[in-house]
């Protein structure tokens, strides 16, 4: 991440919210605690887009860097859920980490398609806000409604 | 069906995401996004509920203390469970072979044994499991779980120590036994002269002593008779330290006490008294041992809410003439007036005092120390009262030899009987 993202303006701030994410997500699996993987997730994503600033070009390098935070997600919840007492037998194990590649392949390619969908010159307006508008209320929605459902 | 915390850590990083994008008109950020919501997609798109049914068994029912049984949890799966936990608890028994708990996928319509080799490492009467199962989607979007709710029971029975000499009983029964009779009748031991008289046989006729007199002098004998011995086993109250406590040692003992007089052909019964006042009539044989031994298995400690204001055994629950021997603890005194009660009603009775002193720490200061002391003082004075009342007592502790305690008290009986 690093790599990719500093020579910008605010390169100590970016080293120093990679830092941050890096020590949230180490000391969450250090206590098994899930609930660290996404703090982490959005701290590199805050990095990246600091490093960002000022650029108005899209950058390609974002599929990539999204795709790294998801397998960063999936390892590091993957990491944090495994209970050193239940020993899990290797068909499971496979079939988890087939399942991984096939999806971060997938977001990939998803990706890719988005980002090339977005260069188009197509004349934007009230209905793209709009789709962008409901999902993201449809998003924040569902978390409420998980936040509240019971175990 | 539950969400796990990756479900809800997804959407937050999505919600934010998408309403960052919309904010700071950054495209990039859609596309940091985009593969969080694609695998919560696919996730919530290929989650479906395990159906799945579970049968627990275990091999042998009954078992001895150290030995190996297996328990089999046998799954089956009518759809695909990518991955689900099995645990089966097992209180009492320890796992030497197998893994538990375990992680396994099944595809649809697979079955599978998973087979757990346990060895039983305490006696008591042990209700197995119950099995724990918690099933997720490939992802680890989504989580069900579930618990079998068959249980087997399983019996573990004590090792009992072999004595060399169990205590005679004062009185003997009319069967045939082991145990020299005061009575005189056909026998073995040699008891008294008397004179001749008709229906004698002439095979007891001594005649020495029949020279030295001027009538023929028979000899009497006394007979092999059996007795009756009750065990008390008083479980009011008991004193424990980890997984060790006063009751384990006083079942041990009933156990190894009912064998021993077993094999002299004796008649045994069983006093449970705590709680609930329970009683085993007094039988011979094998088969009543293990009645014992399975009665024994049920007595736990439990509240008094039963009969609280008991603190005498009703007359019928005891035969006449029984040799009463408790195994108590002696720290309620309920159960020291039950014992004072069968003393002063007459019966024979000896008292191993299960010493609770090893399960407890002398505390470190003042005047913690002083009470500690009055405390064991108080237990040596019962003790006192005890064989002042004509009980023999004698203590036991943990680790100790109980044939040795045996032989203190037939010392303490042979002089009480001189």
């Amino acid at each position: 991440m690093i790599v990719i993202t500093s020579g910008g303006r605010f390169t100590v701030l970016e080293y120093a919210l990679a830092a941050m994410s890096l020590g949230v997500l180490g000391g969450g699996l250090a206590v098994r605690r899930a609930g660290a993987a996404p703090w982490a997730v959005l701290l590199s994503a805050a990095g990246y887009l600091l490093a960002r600033h000022g650029h108005a070009a899209v950058d390609g390098r974002a599929v990539v860097v999204g795709t790294l935070l998801l397998a960063t997600g999936e390892l590091a919840y993957w990491s944090a859920e495994e209970h050193p007492r239940i020993r899990a037998e290797p068909p499971v194990i496979r079939r988890r980490l087939l399942l991984l590649g096939a999806l971060l392949a997938c977001a990939f390619a998803v990706d890719v398609l988005l980002l090339v969908a977005g260069s188009l010159a197509v004349p934007r307006g009230v209905l793209f806000a709009a789709v962008g508008t409901t999902a993201a209320v449809a998003a924040v929605a569902l978390v409420l409604r998980l936040g509240t459902q019971r175990p | 069906m539950l969400a796990s915390p990756k479900l809800v850590g997804y959407t937050a990083i999505s919600a934010v995401g998408l309403i960052a994008s919309l904010v700071l008109a950054r495209p990039e950020l859609v596309a940091l996004t985009a593969p969080f919501l694609v695998a919560l997609a696919a996730g919530l798109a290929f989650a479906r509920p395990p159906r799945l049914s579970v049968r627990v068994a275990v091999d042998d029912e009954r078992l001895l203390e150290g030995e190996e049984t297996t328990a089999h949890v046998i799954v089956s799966a009518a759809s695909r469970a990518d991955r689900l936990d099995v645990y089966f608890r097992l209180q009492g028994l320890e796992v030497v072979d197998g893994t538990n708990p375990v992680a396994v996928r099944l595809e649809a319509g697979e079955r599978r044994d998973l087979e757990l080799v346990a060895r039983a490492t305490r006696f008591g009467g042990h209700v197995l499991g119950p099995v724990y199962l918690r099933a997720s989607d490939g992802l680890g979007f989504l989580r069900w779980e579930a618990a079998a709710v068959t249980r087997p029971h399983l019996r573990v029975y004590p090792r009992e120590a072999v004595l060399r000499r169990v205590l005679e009983a004062r009185d003997t029964e009319v069967f045939a036994g082991n145990t020299v009779a005061r009575a005189k009748s056909e026998g073995i031991e040699f008891a008294d002269l008397r004179r001749w008289s008709p229906g004698d046989p002439a095979k007891r006729i001594n005649w020495r002593a029949s020279a030295r007199h001027t009538e023929l002098q028979v000899n009497e004998s006394h007979p092999e008779r059996n007795s009756d011995v009750i065990l008390f086993l008083d479980s009011f109250a008991e004193a424990r330290h980890g997984a060790e406590g006063t009751l384990e040692l006083a079942m041990r003992a009933t156990a190894t006490l009912a064998d021993g007089y077993i094999r002299r052909r004796d008649r045994i019964g069983l006093i449970g008294f705590g709680g609930i006042l329970r009683w085993l009539v007094p039988g011979g044989g094998i088969v009543q041992l293990y009645r014992l031994v399975d009665a024994l298995l049920d007595t736990q400690i439990v509240l008094s809410y039963y009969w609280k204001d008991i603190d005498v055994i009703p007359p019928r629950t005891l035969p006449p003439n029984a040799h009463v021997i408790a195994l108590s603890p002696l720290l309620d005194p309920r159960s020291v007036g039950a014992l004072l009660d069968l003393r002063a009603r007459g019966f024979d009775l000896t008292v191993i005092d299960v010493s609770p002193v090893p399960f407890t720490r002398r505390p470190p200061r003042e005047p913690d120390t002083v009470a500690y002391d009055i405390w064991l003082l108080r237990r040596d004075a019962l003790r006192h009262r005890l064989q002042r009342s004509g009980v023999a007592v004698t203590e036991w502790r943990s680790g100790e030899s109980l044939q040795a305690g045996l032989e203190e008290v037939r010392a303490f009986r042979r002089r009480a009987h001189a």
